[in-house]
Order: structure tokens, then C-alpha cells, then sequence
């Protein structure tokens, strides 16, 4: 079976004065048909780059300069500003971050999704605004028709996060990129929002990728997680490998600090010590070298492809030679 | 269905802004003013006691009375009905070339602001250079220089088609006054549409639009330039105030709109040189100038704070 996406060796610059700085080095990813994925990664890995740079929203100044993307038969980083934008809604589409403000002031919420269909894919005005209703309904906005008249301020952050959901998906794309989507909203509305995608993406049988630095959510949603570092994944595994045999070091640090119910109420969480390096800074070798306790001299000489871990699941792979050694010891 | 095709409630925005504005005393007497500034320039033929023309030269420079309310100039022309008809002449001047310097200046600030790069460049270039000539040279350069061919080539016009419209002065104060006023006004409002889509368009609804596939031209008009708005209104509003004056001061320099048609600049243009001996001719148009400029100051302050409540205490 061919991958619905397939990434390879994705390398994102930005320009600076004094030569451009390497923030996405070398990633490798595939998304299959249907399947839910998480990309895991502290601010600044690159994971929101990755996924914008697929459709040509990158901001000014950041540049894809190497790799390929296979969409659908075309390798998405060639595409023109033109077909790019024919992508984008209709076969790749997006949930942002704040729902707060990723809506238009100045246009009701029905007209806001409604325009979507309109240029998109050509609906006369009624037919637009009447599909807008049903996607409020499939949303779960209770109300849909006096929901679709409201302008976005009337609105609470999770009714938003629902209408940006329903735009999203107005084009019924193959795949849905979901940029934090929940970072902003309250736990519950949060579960909700959770459930929400999840039920959608079997309805309508798209494949979802979930940027997140929250692995706790993640556990519940995805299939599949790639840990992000530094702009390469680290490590890639079906979601029980990840949580029941962390491989890669800065996986583990992760999982180290999550906060659990058994942990003694007053004792500090565990942190990972250091700070990622800077775009531009990288050091030769693992990027991780240098934050870890399991580093030997080969680690700082090349930059550790990802490989199977031995004994683990088949699709495990992690992107470090002196763990994959151990884990065949 | 059919009920959300109708669009019968107005955007809150806009109701809120309107009920801070009324709330604002100085705001709502600078409305007051406008509205009868308005409402004489539209009606100001049937308002008015005499004609703006008609002569009488044996009731020359006559003080204020009861036949003449405001008393009469040195051709014997009522001072009060030309300053009804002056309010015509203020009025198209003020919406004229305000509108005219609005639309080059949005035109302009947007694609610059929206679109960057070299043409962005260009226009800032454009705008700098025309801000640092100085606005009256500009002006009286361009009347100077073209007012009087384009007067005997329309005179010429006339002799050969004896058709009037060839004859009405009110196309070259249209034309050239209008038009070399909205030269110079221009730059600022591009500046000022260039940094409010600057700002708009980085923000998160403007690349949710673009995650849907919407083209550049959508994006400007519907989600870009409706959010950049506000401050050009309150700019606008003043900018009413400030074409009237600068229409005056033309008159003033004798580049304005053309006698005899009667404007408060060359009113007060008239006036100054007799108001030793005839004050009522000076103070009359100025008073009136100065009152309904500070009216859409008035306005223009009311509109700042209304539409943006977070800057008020």
C-alpha cells in the first residue's frame, strides 16, 4: 500500500543575514490512508514548519530547500503557489491553534465556512450556506441554523474550535492537520474536542496528524507518534511501543516528566537538563548529544539515522545506535 | 434555511461603537453641525434669501440688517446666501477630494502592505517623495500651469459647438482643483491602510483563509481589508475637516474653485482686504469655516475613542 504521504529527508531553512539557519533537518514520514498520527516535540522542533511547509504556508523568510512530499502521486514541495492553493482545504486541511483568534471578526461564522465552499468548490450562495448548517450539526454546535447567523466573538473557545473543525473538514479533505488544536481550551472542552476529531476522522475516513507537545492527549488519540527533535524525528512507533518501550533517550525524558497520580505529591517533576539547540547551532552528530546521559563519543561524529528496534514492535524505529545496540543485548 | 440568507442585524461592532459615539457630547454636537452643514449644501437653493449672484450695486458692503441678515459684499451680494451656497461648494470639496485621496490612498496601501516586495517598495518611494514637496507648490503648479490652457481650450470648444457645457467652470474645479487636491492628500492615508494590513495580515485568520485555498484577491477583500478599516475612518473624518480648509487656503492663494462660484476661501480670500472697514465680510465665512472644521475634529475624535474602547480609561 502506498502512503497517503510520504515525506523524505525534508529539510526547512530560514534566511538570516550571515547564511541561512537549518530548522528541519532530514525528516522522514509517512502517513497512510486513514491512519491517526501524533508529532510530539517541544516549541521550536520544527513539527508546525514540517506540516505548513507541505502546503506552501510557510511564513516569509523560512524556505523548504530539500526533500520531497508525495501527495496523491505529486511531490507537494514542486507544486506552483497555484495547485498548492487547490490543495490546501479540499485535500489537506487545517485546525490552527487558537480558535480565538483564527476566525474573521467581521464575517458570521455560517459565511465564514460557506465562503469556503464557494471558492473552493464552486457552490452557488444557498447551496454553500445550507452545506455550512449541516457542518455546524456535524460539528455537534447545538442550534446549527442560529449558530450559522452568529459572528465569531459570540461564540465560547470551544464553540469556536467546533466552527474551525467544520471549516476544516468543509472541503472534505484526505487528510487533516491539527495544529495544537486544543492548547488553548479548558481539560474538558479539551476531551471534547478530542472525541470530536476522533469520531470525525472515522466518519469521514480521513487521515489526521496531530501536532502536539502534549503526550498525554496524544495517547489517547493517535495510532502512531513521531517524536520530534530538533528538527529530525527521534523516534517512530505505534503508540504502545512509545509508551511501554521509550527507546530514544529524549523520548524517555519526556515520558520521565509527565506528571502521574502515583508520584509523591511534593517531589519535583523530573526535567530534561539543557536546552535545544539553536537553529544554525546544531552540533555534528545526534542534536541530542548534548543534553544526554547516555551520550559516548561516536554520538557527536554522525547524525544517527533511524533504524527497527530489536525485540520491539516491527514499525518501532528510533533514530539512536546506542540504544538500538542495548535493546538487542 | 432560508433564514440565514438574510442579513437583518446589524454587526454588534458597529452597534457598540455607535453607542459609545453617542454617549460622547462633543462627538454628537460635531454630528449635529454636519448633518446641517449636509442638509443646507443639498438645499441650499431653496433655503437661501437672495441668489448668490444677483447684484446690487446700490446696497454695496452693507453692515448687517434685516433685509441682508449678514449684510452684503462690495458688489452688493448677500453675504448669508452665499455662504449657503458656499456650503455646496464645501461640502463637494470636503466628500470630492477626500474620496478621490481615499481610493488612491487604499488602492495603493493595500496591494503595497498585502502583496510586499518591489512594488511595495516603489509606493512607499512614491509616497515619501510626493509628502516632501510641499503640498501649496504642488497645488498651485499644477493650477498654474494648466488652468489656463485647459480654459481657452474649453473656450475654444464652446465657440465651435455654442454647446454650455464647454462653458461651466465647474468641470475645471472638478477636474484640476479636485483632482490637484487629491494629489497631495493622498500619501497619508496610504501609509496608513500599508501598516493597519501589515499588522492584519499576520494575523491567525488571515493564514486560517489561506489553509483553506482562498485566493489572495478573497483574502484581501474579505478578511484583510475589512479588519483594516477602523482607523481610516477616524482619518477620513478628520480628513473632511482638513480638505476644506486646504480648499480655502487655494482660494485664498486664488487656485480654488473659480469665481464667481462662491466658496468660504475665496469669501474670506475677499474679506481680508476690506475688514478694517467691513469686518462682518471676513468674520462671517471664517466663523462658519472654523465651526464646521472643528465639527468632524469633533467627529474624528468621537469615531477614535468609539472604535477602539481599549484605549479609553
Amino acid at each position: 500500500m502506498t502512503a497517503l504521504l510520504d515525506i523524505r529527508g525534508l529539510t526547512i531553512d530560514i534566511a538570516r543575514d550571515g547564511g541561512p539557519a537549518r530548522v528541519v533537518d532530514g525528516i522522514d514520514l509517512a502517513i497512510q490512508q486513514g491512519e491517526s498520527v501524533g508529532i510530539v516535540g517541544e516549541s521550536g522542533c520544527g513539527k508546525s514548519l514540517t506540516m505548513l511547509s507541505l502546503v506552501g504556508l510557510l511564513p516569509n523568510r523560512i524556505r523548504a530547500t530539500g526533500g520531497s512530499a508525495m501527495f496523491g502521486g505529486r511531490d507537494l514541495l514542486k507544486l506552483g503557489p497555484k495547485e498548492l492553493r487547490k490543495v490546501r482545504g479540499s485535500e489537506i486541511g487545517f485546525i490552527f491553534q487558537d480558535p480565538m483568534t483564527s476566525l474573521n471578526p467581521v464575517i458570521r461564522v455560517g459565511d465564514q465556512i460557506a465562503e469556503a465552499l464557494i471558492w473552493q468548490k464552486g457552490l452557488a450562495k444557498e447551496a454553500a450556506q445550507a452545506r455550512a448548517v449541516e457542518l455546524l450539526e456535524l460539528v455537534g454546535i447545538p442550534g446549527p441554523a442560529e449558530r450559522a447567523r452568529a459572528w465569531p466573538h459570540e461564540l465560547s473557545g470551544g464553540m469556536r474550535q467546533r466552527v474551525m473543525i467544520a471549516m476544516g473538514l468543509a472541503g472534505h479533505p484526505r487528510l487533516l492537520i491539527a495544529d495544537e488544536p486544543t492548547t488553548a481550551l479548558d481539560v474538558t472542552i479539551q476531551a471534547q474536542i478530542v472525541d470530536l476529531v476522533r469520531e470525525l476522522k472515522d466518519k469521514m475516513q480521513m487521515a489526521v496528524v496531530w501536532i502536539t507537545h502534549d503526550l498525554a492527549l496524544i495517547a489517547g488519540l493517535a495510532d502512531r507518534i513521531a517524536v520530534l527533535y530538533a528538527g529530525t524525528v527521534v523516534e517512530d512507533a505505534p503508540v504502545s511501543a512509545i509508551f511501554e518501550r521509550p527507546t530514544h533517550p529524549y523520548t524517555r525524558g519526556l515520558l520521565a516528566s509527565l506528571p502521574t497520580l502515583a508520584g509523591a505529591a511534593m517531589e519535583r517533576l523530573p526535567s530534561i537538563g539543557g536546552t535545544p539547540p539553536e537553529p544554525g547551532r546544531r552540533p555534528p552528530g545526534c542534536p541530542f548529544a548534548p543534553r544526554c546521559a547516555h551520550a559516548v563519543a561516536a554520538c557527536a561524529e554522525a547524525v544517527p539515522r533511524l533504524a527497527p528496534v530489536p525485540g520491539s514492535d516491527p514499525r518501532h524505529r528510533v533514530a539512536c545506535p546506542v540504544m538500538t545496540e542495548r535493546a538487542a543485548a | 434555511m432560508t433564514a440565514i440568507a438574510e442579513d437583518d442585524r446589524p454587526s454588534s461592532l458597529w452597534r457598540d461603537a455607535w453607542k459609545r459615539l453617542r454617549r460622547n457630547r462633543l462627538a454628537v454636537i460635531g454630528l449635529f453641525i454636519i448633518a446641517i452643514l449636509v442638509i443646507v449644501a443639498a438645499f441650499g437653493p431653496w433655503m437661501s434669501p437672495y441668489d448668490f449672484l444677483s447684484q446690487n450695486l446700490d446696497a454695496r458692503n452693507q453692515p448687517p440688517s434685516g433685509l441682508h441678515w449678514l449684510g452684503t459684499d462690495d458688489l452688493g451680494r448677500d453675504v448669508l446666501s452665499r455662504l449657503i451656497y458656499g456650503a455646496r461648494t464645501a461640502f463637494l470639496v470636503a466628500v470630492g477630494v477626500t474620496v478621490a485621496a481615499v481610493l488612491i490612498g487604499v488602492v495603493l496601501g493595500a496591494i503595497a502592505g498585502f502583496y510586499g516586495g518591489a512594488f511595495d517598495r516603489f509606493v512607499m518611494w512614491f509616497t515619501d517623495m510626493t509628502m516632501s514637496v510641499p503640498q501649496l507648490l504642488l497645488v498651485v503648479v499644477i493650477n498654474a500651469s494648466l488652468k489656463q490652457p485647459i480654459s481657452l481650450w474649453m473656450e475654444a470648444r464652446y465657440m465651435e459647438t455654442l454647446n454650455p457645457i464647454w462653458r461651466n467652470s465647474a468641470i475645471i474645479d472638478f477636474v484640476l482643483v479636485f483632482g490637484s487636491m487629491a494629489l497631495i492628500t493622498w500619501p497619508p492615508y496610504a501609509r496608513l491602510v500599508r501598516a493597519q494590513v501589515l499588522s492584519v495580515r499576520g494575523r491567525p485568520y488571515v493564514t486560517a483563509a489561506r489553509a483553506l485555498g482562498l485566493t489572495n484577491r478573497i483574502i484581501l477583500m474579505r478578511y484583510v481589508l475589512p479588519n483594516a478599516m477602523g482607523p481610516l475612518i477616524v482619518a477620513v473624518s478628520a480628513g473632511l475637516g482638513t480638505a476644506m480648509v486646504l480648499e480655502s487656503a487655494f482660494s485664498f492663494l486664488g487656485v480654488g474653485v473659480t469665481p464667481p462660484t462662491p466658496s468660504w476661501g475665496n469669501m474670506i480670500s475677499d474679506g481680508l482686504r476690506v475688514w478694517t472697514n467691513y469686518p462682518h465680510l471676513l468674520l462671517a465665512p471664517a466663523a462658519v469655516l472654523a465651526v464646521v472644521t472643528v465639527a468632524f475634529n469633533f467627529l474624528g475624535d468621537g469615531l477614535n475613542d468609539a472604535l477602539n474602547p481599549k484605549g479609553q480609561k
